[in-house]
């Protein structure tokens, strides 16, 4: 009955909605010192549209955070896939490396923004290093985990067909763990989106974590909501998008062989 | 082509406490162009036997040689066929059996070239630009035959490739294999736990003891195939109804029977 | 990859593997490459360490502000499992409940715990309510879906026993299916209590008055960099401990329950 879910669904949206409009503007259950009324919502969107707020408007801010993310990200990827591949690859890299590892991890990358800031200050910098802290290391581990998790005779076939080492990495051991790659890489775009807002409340000229930071200074509830909406909206683009890469790179990657003839 | 031999092999699985005796003194030869099957019972240690010859497991004690040399890795001269094809799911037929000929930095035209000879060979002109997934087991393990083919290797290492297909397309492909056999020879090392399959295909049939492996016995077949012209039947189902045939099957059997009842 | 390396040979690389990125990071500050605020030599970061014991900083010692830390992320956790854990089941159970309450989640989960900071200042000022709203926002997925999840695809020849035997709903929630989603449930759990650490040390960097990451930020203004990662080295042994508990636990229930 996959017509009644929509409705069922879009009755509650509209109920909640309707809800949301009548306590806070119509009868003030909910004042709007504590909850943006819709009304209030609408006018912050376009304070923040137009006039601009926090020194931009929201398609800066967002392009700001959207950029500040997609480098930490890019930097993330690059250095840990080739990691967790390695590791994975070679027992004895593993061996070597997994205990600094072991030892970084369990740090939430949010508690590096303390030193991140003492590092390199209130800058882009300082959110790029927390970035790829935060990224780096769901990609390690599903990388790593991707490489174990291949079917071994793969590898001999590999190594049977006299492949040399750069192709074996870039044509075998790459693809092969792709699906889970991309698992890993979904982890370290969530992981980066709330890596930056954090950092960005934390302390930030600009941004939307700026945006929302100086909101609630300001206590204007409603720019609040616009801001988590904002950052909402990027991060379930952002996902769509590695969503459709996903999809065109593990085309290849649909059930199992017909039986027979 | 070459001769594949092992010179009192020993093979030794984990350390100290934990340690298996996978194999006990092989003493093998298989000679130029010679197809031979190996059977035993399960964990006696044949596709260790390959594996000893493809490079991918070393001897304890002894040598495995190849054409005179030592073998110490993997490589396209000893060409493996994997009972799971082990075939590349992110490249198509054509680029799965392309690789092995781009490692060996062969030119585009020679590839091209060699690719589509064996694509006729193994009847899979239609299914080139098809990925693994689109094909059946059948289809799969033909890609698989292919890719081992095109490399133009010493020796064919077969580990029980038929092992993972139903019962009608693996008697297609073992005829399949008698042909491809006939029309591009090769020293083959064929392994299977199927009896009737290594009388159909084989040479000589070796018969293996329960772990640790050694060869128990090895038993001509040759010789009673070109007595009794097998050769003149195109079924299968034909050569395995003649009385030469059963009688070698039989005794092969009881041999391996005494050691599973072991 | 070849065959596991021996346990000495593993050891033995990860010791040398440590001791490389000790000896580097000694190294970087004792030849003075790099400055002493910038990076303090190990040595002192664990002597800060263990005089924070004693010694308080913005207002508490180590121990104090970790104690405020984990008091908020356990009710943070234990109300999202309360309400979370519930509610799954309850979802998994009733199609009807699944279908008005998904849209809701499914539009609230894109938003990071995070980003509920400023409403959670709004609302709570820096008194503890701003914390666990946070907690609560990171921890609360993982318990439903993992609750939902459990009663949604018990095994179906287990529902029909109980129907046939004339189960009413409330039984079969907490008899049939809450019993069956353990395995699942404990998942979460685990996924749960990770998120909401992390969660915590966030909300503690910008809304809080005591804890370990109100310490951290403190230190940082300061530029009491040796603080600041005592902190961190704080936080990850909690936070390691917090989930080397949780799988023993786990693997404790597996083996009450007879799972593999």
């Amino acid at each position: 009955m996959a017509w009644r879910r929509q409705l069922v669904g879009l009755s509650t949206i509209i109920t909640v909605a309707l809800a949301w409009y009548l306590a806070t503007s119509v009868t003030g259950f909910i004042s709007g010192g504590r909850f943006p009324s819709p009304v209030d919502t609408w006018a912050a969107f376009r304070q923040i549209s137009g006039r601009g707020y926090a020194d931009g408007t929201l398609l800066a801010h967002a392009l700001h955070s959207l950029r500040l993310v997609a480098m930490g990200f890019a930097v993330a990827i690059a250095t840990g896939v080739p990691l967790g591949l390695l590791m994975g690859w070679s027992r004895r890299a593993e061996a070597l490396i997994n205990p600094v590892f072991l030892l970084i991890r369990p740090i939430p990358p949010l508690a590096w923004i303390p030193l991140a800031i003492l590092w390199l200050g209130l800058g882009d910098a300082a959110k790029i290093m927390v970035i790829w802290f935060a990224a780096f290391v769901p990609a390690v581990i599903n990388s790593f985990a991707g490489v174990r998790a291949v079917e071994p005779a793969l590898l001999e076939a590999a190594r049977m067909l006299g492949t040399p080492p750069w192709r074996f990495i870039t044509e075998v051991l790459a693809p092969s763990a792709s699906p889970m790659i991309f698992t890993g890489l979904r982890l370290s775009l969530q992981a980066s989106w709330t890596t930056l807002v954090a950092a960005e409340l934390v302390g930030a000229l600009f941004g939307l974590g700026r945006v929302l930071n100086l909101a609630q200074q300001d206590i204007y509830p409603g720019m609040i909501l616009v801001g988590m909406l904002a950052v909402a909206i990027c991060g379930w683009l952002t996902t769509g998008l590695l969503a459709l890469g996903e999809a065109r790179a593990l085309a290849w990657n649909q059930g199992e062989s017909r039986p027979a003839s | 082509m070459a001769s594949i031999r092992f010179d009192k092999v020993q093979k030794y699985f984990g350390r100290g406490e934990k340690r298996t005796h996978a194999l006990a003194n092989i003493d093998l030869e298989i000679r130029d162009r010679e197809f031979l099957a190996i059977v035993g019972p399960s964990g006696c240690g044949k596709t260790t036997c390959l594996r000893l010859v493809a490079g991918f497991e070393a001897a304890s004690e002894g040598a495995v040689s190849v054409a005179g040399k030592r073998v110490t890795e993997p490589g396209p001269d000893r060409a493996v066929v994997f009972q799971q094809f082990a075939l590349f799911p992110w490249k198509t037929a054509r680029g799965n059996i392309d690789l092995g000929l781009r490692n060996k930095r062969m030119g585009g035209e020679e590839r091209a070239k060699r690719i589509a000879d064996v694509l006729k060979l193994m009847n899979l002109d239609s299914h080139a630009d098809a990925f693994p997934h689109q094909l059946s087991g059948g289809m799969q393990q033909r890609v698989a035959i292919a890719r081992a083919y095109v490399l133009d290797p010493e020796v064919l290492l077969m580990d029980e490739p038929f092992g993972a297909l139903d019962a009608q397309t693996r008697v297609v492909m073992q005829e399949e294999l008698v042909r491809l056999a006939r029309v591009r020879p090769r020293t083959v090392l064929f392994i299977t736990h199927a009896v009737e399959e290594a009388v159909y295909l084989a040479d000589r049939v070796a018969v293996m003891t329960r772990r640790p492996g050694t060869i128990k016995e090895i038993v001509d077949v040759k010789s009673m195939r070109e007595a009794e012209d097998w050769n003149r039947f195109e079924r299968i189902e034909d050569v395995m109804d003649l009385d030469s045939f059963v009688h070698l099957r039989t005794r092969i059997w009881k041999s391996l029977r005494e050691e599973k009842d072991s | 990859m070849g065959p596991k390396l021996s346990r000495s040979d593993a050891l033995g690389l990860g010791g040398l593997g440590l001791a490389g990125f000790l000896g580097l990071w000694g190294a970087l500050s004792f030849f003075g490459i790099v400055p002493v605020e910038f990076l303090p030599s190990p040595f002192a970061v664990g002597s800060r360490f263990i005089d924070l014991f004693a010694e308080p900083f913005a207002g508490f010692t180590l121990p104090q502000h970790l104690g405020s830390s984990l008091l908020r992320y356990l009710y943070g956790v234990l109300l999202a499992a309360c309400i979370g854990i519930p509610l799954g089941l309850a979802m998994g159970w009733f199609h009807l409940l699944d279908d008005i309450v998904t849209p809701i989640f499914n539009g609230l989960r894109f938003i990071a715990p995070i980003a509920w900071v400023p409403f959670a200042a709004l609302w709570f000022g820096t008194g503890i309510g701003g914390p666990i709203l946070i907690i609560f926002a990171g921890a609360f997925p993982p318990c439903l879906i993992n609750a939902y999840r459990g009663a949604r695809f018990v095994e179906p020849r287990l529902v029909e026993a109980a129907r046939m035997l004339g189960t009413n709903h409330g039984r079969m929630l907490t008899e049939i299916l809450l019993p069956a989603s353990v395995p699942s449930i404990v998942a979460g759990l685990r996924v749960a209590a990770g998120l909401g650490w992390q969660s915590l040390v966030g909300a503690e960097l910008i809304v809080a008055s005591a804890g370990v990451g109100f310490m951290m930020v403190q230190a940082q203004a300061s530029v009491q960099t040796t603080t600041v990662m005592a902190g961190m080295v704080a936080i990850g042994l909690t936070g390691l401990a917090i989930d080397v508990a949780l799988r023993q636990g786990e693997r404790w229930l597996h083996n009450r329950l007879g799972l593999d």
